[in-house]
């Protein structure tokens, strides 16, 4: 059912951005950052699915909240010269590695537990 | 069972966000590079600037064997001419047409005249405060008109086959491109030199109603480097 709805939802909004006009170049950056962002929300939501401990609230403020921020940074960072977006972008890049890790480990696990029960009905 | 309903649809909400974003950023991105060429010119400009530094690299080294060579033969002339003397009558008087053809280095007094655009006022560049082509072509006229003997603008000798033209921003002598400022050397009386140049209702003192900055110095002794090019000729003839 939630993997549907992703999915469908996902279709389209690729279908809708297909038909939206592109961005100028000078906010393409802000936009780019906030999509790392909510990447990073996506990837922290289904790990906390996998915990049990998914809360809506957390997740949609972590959506909006982390790519604002985001963008507010990189903001920062051009008026002061800094590429601060990096830092945003190894922060969030790097816990998406972590959370994706978690979910194979979680699922591998699975599998394997499957896998062995299967083994032992067989024997 | 109710509130898990509610959560789906805000979680498809997000996603639709997400992947709408993540297209518009995708198309934005490829119409930077196909359109307006971000990376795509810089990659090629940066080969071009590579391709210009090696270029002149060549050219320098080649230049300087040009400068050996040209030394051997001096040599080689002068060894050759110390053994008679209608050889060393030759001798004197080759270097006496390369010095009027304007192949070599000369020396001694002159004037050296200074001229940079004018700073840009308010109302933007206009033409009189720019340095053009034809106030080179005037300068130069005058200075020779004054008695100079010898007269070179950025190291570029005036000689008998020199065209100074308009080449956009820049001006072109000898068919080089040389800019502002304009360094123009005159071999020649200083007193006599800077008299013409400076005398009100010249063309300098017109020039500098246009804000022109204009310097005007004598020297007692300044170098004025030889013609790089070759006078080629095709069609004359001596006439008997």
């Amino acid at each position: 059912m939630i993997y549907l709805t992703i999915i469908i939802c996902s279709i389209l909004g690729i279908l809708l951005g297909m038909n939206l006009p592109t961005i100028s170049y000078s906010y393409s950056g802000y936009l780019a950052i906030a999509i790392i962002a909510a990447l990073d929300s996506v990837f922290g939501g289904i790990t906390s699915v996998l915990k049990k401990n998914f809360d809506i609230k957390i997740f949609v403020s972590g959506f909006f909240g982390n790519a604002i921020l985001a963008m507010l940074l990189t903001y920062l960072g051009e008026k002061l010269n800094v590429d601060i977006y990096l830092a945003a972008v190894i922060v969030f890049v790097g816990r998406m590695f972590t959370n994706l890790s978690i979910i194979r480990r979680f699922y591998i696990e699975k599998w394997s537990k499957k896998f062995e029960e299967k083994k032992k009905k067989m024997s | 069972m109710r509130k898990e309903k509610w959560q789906v649809f805000i979680i498809g909400g997000l996603c639709f966000l997400t992947a709408a974003s993540i297209c518009v950023q995708y198309r934005s991105a490829q119409s930077y590079i196909t359109k307006s060429d971000v990376s795509v010119q810089s990659m090629s400009e940066n080969k071009l600037r590579d391709n210009v530094l090696k270029e002149q690299e060549n050219n320098k080294k080649l230049s300087n064997e040009l400068q050996s060579k040209l030394d051997e033969l001096e040599n080689l002339r002068k060894t050759t001419a110390s053994n008679s003397e209608e050889a060393q009558a030759l001798e004197t008087q080759l270097t006496e047409l390369n010095r009027l053809l304007g192949y070599t280095d000369v020396k001694g007094k002159g004037l050296v005249i200074t001229l940079q655009d004018a700073d840009a006022s308010t109302n933007g560049y206009t033409n009189d405060n720019l340095v053009h082509d034809l106030d080179l072509v005037d300068i130069v006229n005058e200075l020779f008109n004054a008695g100079a003997e010898a007269v070179s603008i950025n190291d570029q000798r005036i000689t008998t086959s020199t065209a100074i033209n308009c080449n956009g921003n820049v001006v072109r002598i000898n068919n080089e491109k040389v800019s502002v400022p304009f360094v123009i050397k005159a071999i020649g009386s200083p007193e006599g030199l800077y008299g013409t140049m400076t005398r009100p209702g010249g063309y300098l003192s017109l020039m500098e109603n246009g804000k022109i900055k204009i310097k005007v110095e004598k020297k007692e002794e300044l170098t004025v480097s030889k013609f790089n090019g070759t006078h080629q000729y095709k069609y004359m003839e001596i006439a008997e």
